[in-house]
């Protein structure tokens, strides 16, 4: 959890102080409540809406606060094909977003186009926003998905700043 | 011999019966499909018939199921039939008076793309016509509002044609951002 339990045996403290950076509480409760932004598309949605529901409870991971406003939420889930039309609407809603903000790209489609190698879609969303975490299937299976949220959990503890952010700065 | 000329006769649908009778210069060829009548019709007479197919009370095909077009420039076999009429413009229509399904289509020459739109007769045509435009390019005349319905407005071309490349000429790569209303 990066929180160091110290004063063990210093006298009155006993054991009740404890020592840490700012940082690491705040990501601590950055990556406890991450709230899910749901872009779903196509079939990934399906298998994310069984991963909110209760046989895989994603609240498990502290992540069931879905929100369909972007301007709540802090982890952009892109379930689905992006069709050139629907890229725009994307971008809009990844950049109203606050910071820090996460990026999974979902399944086949969302990464790279999937099987759909036409004229109107795109083919992998991270050409125009940044993605933290893929996943690879078509659809992924329910614990992908969670395994992506632990995943974005990790770099959060990590002390990694989001892709958008080195985006930025770079 | 005449008693089996009429059992054939009686056999033959109603719908073929009618329009042989009201609409035979309008009739380019009739066909069955896997159960389902097909007439062709002559792009001049197309309102009128299915104006007739609509409004007679004994065919009643009040439900247009469907309006689509086949680009038809690489199957020689099919453009030799109608004079190389590149698009055959189709409507499935169905008819709840127990006359079932019909499918009408028409023949669209490359050179005058315009064909009458039906949203007179079918307020549910407005939708399908402008799909049909935005994926094949057929001019729905008479249509009041004719614009793309699935590729974003400033899209270049008709993308279900035959000589649209399956890749698209780059649009997925670079495409407006600020140009859309989103």
């Amino acid at each position: 959890m990066g929180l160091d339990f110290v004063g063990q045996g210093a006298g009155q403290t006993d054991g009740n102080i404890i020592t840490t950076t700012i940082d690491k509480v705040v990501n601590w409760g950055r990556k406890n409540s991450l709230w899910p932004m749901p872009f779903g598309t196509a079939c990934c949605a399906i298998e994310m809406m069984a991963t909110l529901a209760s046989k895989f409870d994603l609240s498990r991971f502290g992540s069931e606060a879905i929100r369909f406003s972007p301007r709540q939420s802090d982890l952009l889930i892109v379930s689905g094909r992006i069709s050139i039309k629907m890229m725009p609407v994307l971008k809009r809603i990844y950049d109203q977003m606050p910071d820090p903000k996460w990026v999974i790209s979902m399944g086949a489609c969302a990464s790279c186009g999937g099987v759909f190698d036409t004229y109107t879609l795109i083919q992998g969303v991270d050409q125009f926003i940044p993605v933290d975490v893929y996943i690879p299937g078509c659809p992924p299976r329910p614990e992908d998905l969670i395994d992506a949220v632990l995943q974005v959990q990790q770099k959060i503890t990590s002390g990694a700043s989001p892709k958008g952010v080195e985006v930025i700065y770079e | 011999m005449n008693e089996e000329k009429e059992v054939e006769e009686q056999s033959k649908p109603l719908v073929l019966e009618k329009l042989e009778t009201h609409h035979s210069d309008a009739l380019l060829a009739q066909d069955e499909a896997r159960g389902t009548i097909v007439v062709v019709v002559r792009k001049d007479q197309a309102y009128a018939v299915l104006e007739y197919l609509k409004t007679d009370p004994e065919l009643a095909y009040t439900y247009l199921v469907d309006v689509t077009a086949v680009d038809n420039s690489q199957m020689e076999s099919e453009l030799m039939q109608f004079d190389y009429a590149r698009f055959m413009v189709v409507y499935q229509l169905y008819s709840y008076q127990g006359q079932g399904r019909v499918r009408v289509k028409v023949p669209v020459h490359e050179n005058d793309l315009s064909i009458t739109s039906v949203t007179g007769l079918w307020q549910g045509a407005n939708w399908l016509e402008r799909e049909t435009y935005d994926m094949f390019g057929i001019n729905f005349d008479g249509h009041p509002d004719l614009r793309r319905i699935l590729m974003p407005d400033d899209f270049e071309g008709h993308p279900l044609r035959k000589d649209y490349p399956l890749r698209g000429r780059g649009e997925r790569e670079r495409f407006n951002f600020d140009k859309q209303n989103v």
